[in-house]
């Protein structure tokens, strides 16, 4: 699914700084790389501009200048960005069909459990 | 005198000397001999005394010069003696002329004499004076006068000798008396008398006055030769010699009977009319002179027109008539109509003594005395007042039922109260031509002097009010009725105005409730998109303080007991987080919005799975859990859902049961799969058993389930999204039993849904 040289690299795509403040936090407390950014616009700009691809985006879909549903829509149309796998981070637990309308690989509800964020994120990452 | 032996005879007659003498011995009578054309042969000493003519005046001229102009312009005296001719004899009453011109009123009979081949030879003309009887001492002479009156047949003229024994008779005689000459003549006159009179020595009397005064004359019955009585007119004149030497009496006699038997009953019929016109009260009957005076006056008259006879007699007629009439000459010209045509008939308004007007039927007749000469007018009366004014009222009455009647529609045609009163007044005013109709209220104090017609309302003995009126003239029955019906159409437009007024303010109210109803649905919705609003809201600094506390955690090398310290804050902002989890349900289940996801799956799994994530609380509430489940329980349900339906019933168990086991049933009966969680704790009241699985209220707040938490709550409404049931069993002190049972198909129209995996806090 990802290529072996993704370096334990996450793009956190999240509007709300203090909580991807947090998720860097401790994912970098397990030796992951996260990248950030604050909207979908930039997120893009983040991946055009990265050398090698992230293992995976953690998406936030409510964000202002550009939500989680464009930013996802637009990583479909650029071949190079479109096997990168997604999994929506979401505080509205209604948005099951639009998470399967995005067709991301996975789907966490915030406020999200350390443990299975962890778990989650290790199966894009562990086989490095 | 062309005709040679009528003239001869005439002459001859003329000639005679004994005719002469007896005809000229009487004087009460003017007895003239005319010839066939009427013109004077004779002259007696009676004719010069009544008719005032001497001999030689008028022999030789037309007996017609004795007529009145009028008579003679009407050729009376032709006709005359064309009757006599005719029927033998003919007789009038009338007037006559003498020669100064003076008028007398005459008796008169005309005679023919000799007739032959239809044609008379003369007449004689027999005349007497009504006007005044005449003292006359005038003696019949000639005992052979009587022959010169043998032809006269209506007096019975006879002559008697001093003792009274007849000595001569003639035609009239025997008409009258029914003796033959041969019968009569030599017997006593007395024979003529009633015995009452012979008695009294009447007859005797007569002679002896006529003796001692030259003439007497009487009335009184006499009697016939049959025994009959007969009214008689008797005149006896003592008769001379050419010495003065009495020689005897002539008698002359005339039957008044038939004159008597005809004045009685004119005298009779007269009285009678006089009666009946004088008693009758409903009609003035009265007579006017030619020139419109009143001459008679009946009490009819009196009645309606109010002037007795004595005011009103000698009055000019068109004192009745109003001022505007008399100046058009109306009085005049009826009287020309009724003289010219006859009879003038016409209505119209008459004045009564005191002013005041009537309506009067008026029938005017133009009366003449037989001779066609207009003597004045009849004029019939009647006051047809009451008719005409009973034809007004039908009429006054017709025209307010109907303005009644076309209200009465107008108020059905027409929802507005205000306009229906509008109206009504309008129609009253123009009906009833017042300007002052109003309606008070009940208890309103209503004008003095007006009429008032109660409104009255539906309840009884009740009124909306009254409907006053004032009007400068009094006011009928009739009006007050028309009044009363405009009240009670009023009474109906009220009605039907407070019955739509009531049933508007229903309407209003229903309306209200309904916007009420509506309001609070709209402040429940806001609210529960506030709650989930909120909870949204409330997740994402949870997830950035949660994540920090827990990578601390996890970082480690914390010493106690700021690593215990640390935990508990990690269980508090996961506690938290259920919290809100459950918040946001109970939004979504307030809002209708509880989506359903069902699968199939082994429900035997999913209780083992639940009981061993609570092996470790229920270990710290010392509960032992038991299980009693089959080996598999398949169905299709929402997954997650009965998960939580699980986990609330067990964390309630192990919460209210600590201390004793808790067991968990699962039982398949047929279509449906029965789960039993109970426990031997503190138990339920059974207030609040209804209140725990009460009906779902929207308006109850949501915070009355706080005190059993929601898990409850949830758990129902996911129950009873799978079309199940839930229920408890439970006694205070003894435990509860919770028992949910779900239909093994519950699919809802969910079916064939693929999941987006879903991790859970």
């Amino acid at each position: 699914m990802t290529a072996p040289s993704c370096g334990r690299t996450v793009l956190i795509v999240e509007d709300d700084a203090d909580t991807r403040l947090a998720l860097a936090e401790v994912l970098q407390d397990v030796n992951y790389r996260p990248l950030h950014a604050a909207n979908g616009a930039a997120a893009l700009e983040e991946l055009r501009a990265a050398a090698t691809a992230p293992c995976v985006i953690l998406l936030d879909v409510m964000m202002p200048i550009m939500d989680g549903k464009q930013f996802n829509a637009e990583l479909q149309k650029d071949p190079a960005l479109s096997e990168i796998p997604v999994v929506v981070l979401s505080a509205h637990a209604d948005l099951d069909s639009a998470a399967q309308q995005m067709q991301v690989a996975g789907f966490l509800r915030k406020p999200v459990d350390l443990g299975a964020l962890l778990a989650t994120i290790e199966q894009f990452c562990g086989r490095e | 005198m062309e005709n040679g032996p009528v003239q001869d005879e005439l002459t001859a007659l003329r000639a005679s000397a004994e005719l002469r003498t007896v005809t000229d011995t009487i004087r009460d009578y003017s007895i003239v001999l005319l010839d066939p054309q009427g013109v004077v042969l004779t002259w007696n000493t009676g004719a010069r005394q009544i008719e005032g003519y001497a001999a030689e005046e008028i022999v030789g001229q037309g007996f017609d010069r004795l007529f009145t102009a009028e008579d003679r312009a009407a050729g009376r005296p032709q006709t005359f003696l064309t009757e006599a001719l005719r029927t033998g004899r003919a007789q009038q009453e009338g007037w006559r002329v003498r020669s100064d011109g003076s008028r007398f009123w005459a008796d008169e009979v005309i005679s023919p004499l000799r007739v032959e081949n239809g044609a008379a030879k003369g007449y004689v003309k027999v005349t007497r004076d009504l006007t005044r009887r005449r003292q006359n001492d005038e003696h019949w002479s000639e005992e052979r006068t009587l022959l010169t009156v043998a032809s006269v047949t209506d007096y019975a003229i006879f002559m008697v000798d001093p003792e009274g024994t007849i000595t001569t008779w003639n035609l009239g005689a025997e008409r009258a008396k029914g003796y033959r000459a041969d019968e009569a003549i030599g017997r006593n006159f007395s024979m003529f008398y009633t015995p009452e009179d012979e008695a009294a020595g009447k007859p005797r009397r007569l002679l002896r006055r006529a003796q001692e005064e030259g003439r007497v004359e009487d009335e009184g019955w006499r009697v016939r030769k049959d025994g009959s009585r007969f009214w008689a007119d008797v005149v006896i004149s003592r008769v001379n010699d050419g010495n003065g030497k009495l020689i005897g009496y002539t008698k002359i006699t005339r039957d008044l009977t038939e004159r008597r038997r005809a004045e009685e009953h004119l005298r009779q019929a007269e009285e009678r009319l006089h009666l009946m016109i004088e008693s009758v009260q409903d009609c003035a009957i009265f007579m006017l002179d030619r020139e419109g005076r009143v001459a008679t006056w009946n009490r009819g008259a009196e009645h309606i027109k109010g002037y007795t006879a004595q005011e009103i007699v000698g009055q000019h007629f068109s004192r009745f008539y109003p001022p505007e009439e008399i100046s058009a000459g109306k009085p005049e010209r009826e009287l020309e109509m009724a003289s010219s045509t006859g009879r003038f008939e016409e209505e119209g308004w008459r004045i009564r003594k005191d002013g005041s007007r009537f309506w009067a039927n008026v029938v005017l007749s133009a009366t003449r005395n037989r001779d066609g000469v207009l003597i004045g007018f009849t004029k019939v009366t009647r006051d047809l007042s009451e008719r005409k004014r009973a034809a007004e009222e039908m009429a006054e009455r017709a025209r307010q039922q109907s303005s009644a009647a076309e209200l009465g529609l107008y108020a059905l045609q027409t929802a507005q109260l205000d306009q229906v009163i509008e109206r009504s007044m309008q129609t009253i005013r123009e009906t009833l031509q017042i300007d002052d109709v109003r309606i008070f209220r009940a208890g309103e104090s209503l004008p003095p002097g007006a009429r008032t017609v109660r409104i009255h309302a539906p309840e009884p003995d009740a009124e909306y009010g009254f409907l006053a009126a004032s009007a400068s003239r009094p006011l009928t029955p009739n009006d007050v009725g028309f009044l009363q019906a405009i009240a009670n159409v009023l009474a109906v437009a009220m009605a039907r105005s407070q019955s739509e007024e009531q049933l508007r303010r229903a309407e209003r109210e229903a309306a209200e409730e309904r916007g009420n109803t509506v309001r609070v649905q709209e402040a429940l919705l806001e609210r529960d998109e506030f709650v989930s609003v909120a909870a949204h809201e409330l997740r994402t600094p949870l997830t950035a303080l949660q994540l920090k506390l827990q990578g601390l955690e996890n970082s480690g090398g914390f010493p106690q007991p700021k690593a215990e310290r640390l935990g508990a804050a990690v269980r508090q902002t996961e506690r938290l987080a259920r919290l809100i989890d459950r918040l946001l349900d109970v939004s979504r289940i307030a809002q209708g919005r509880v989506e359903m996801a069902p699968e199939i799956f082994d429900l035997a799994v999913l209780v083992r799975q639940v009981a061993e994530d609570f092996r470790e609380p229920a270990a710290q509430a010392r509960a032992a859990l038991e299980l009693q489940l089959p080996e598999k329980v398949e169905g299709s349900w929402d997954r997650l859902r009965i998960e939580q339906v699980l986990m609330n019933l067990l964390s309630n168990a192990v919460k209210y049961g600590a201390g004793k086991p808790i067991t968990m049933k699962l039982e398949e009966l047929d279509d449906v799969v029965r789960l039993s969680i109970a426990d031997r704790g503190i138990g339920i009241a059974p207030d609040d058993v209804d209140r725990i699985f009460g009906r779902f209220q929207r308006a109850a707040p949501i915070r009355n389930y706080g005190g059993m938490g929601l898990g409850l709550y949830i758990t129902r409404h996911i129950v009873e999204a799978h079309r199940g049931t839930i229920s408890v069993a439970s006694k205070l002190g003894e435990g509860s039993t919770f028992i949910v049972e779900l239909p093994r198909l519950s699919a809802t129209a969910a079916a064939g849904r693929d999941k987006v995996s879903r991790a859970r806090a």
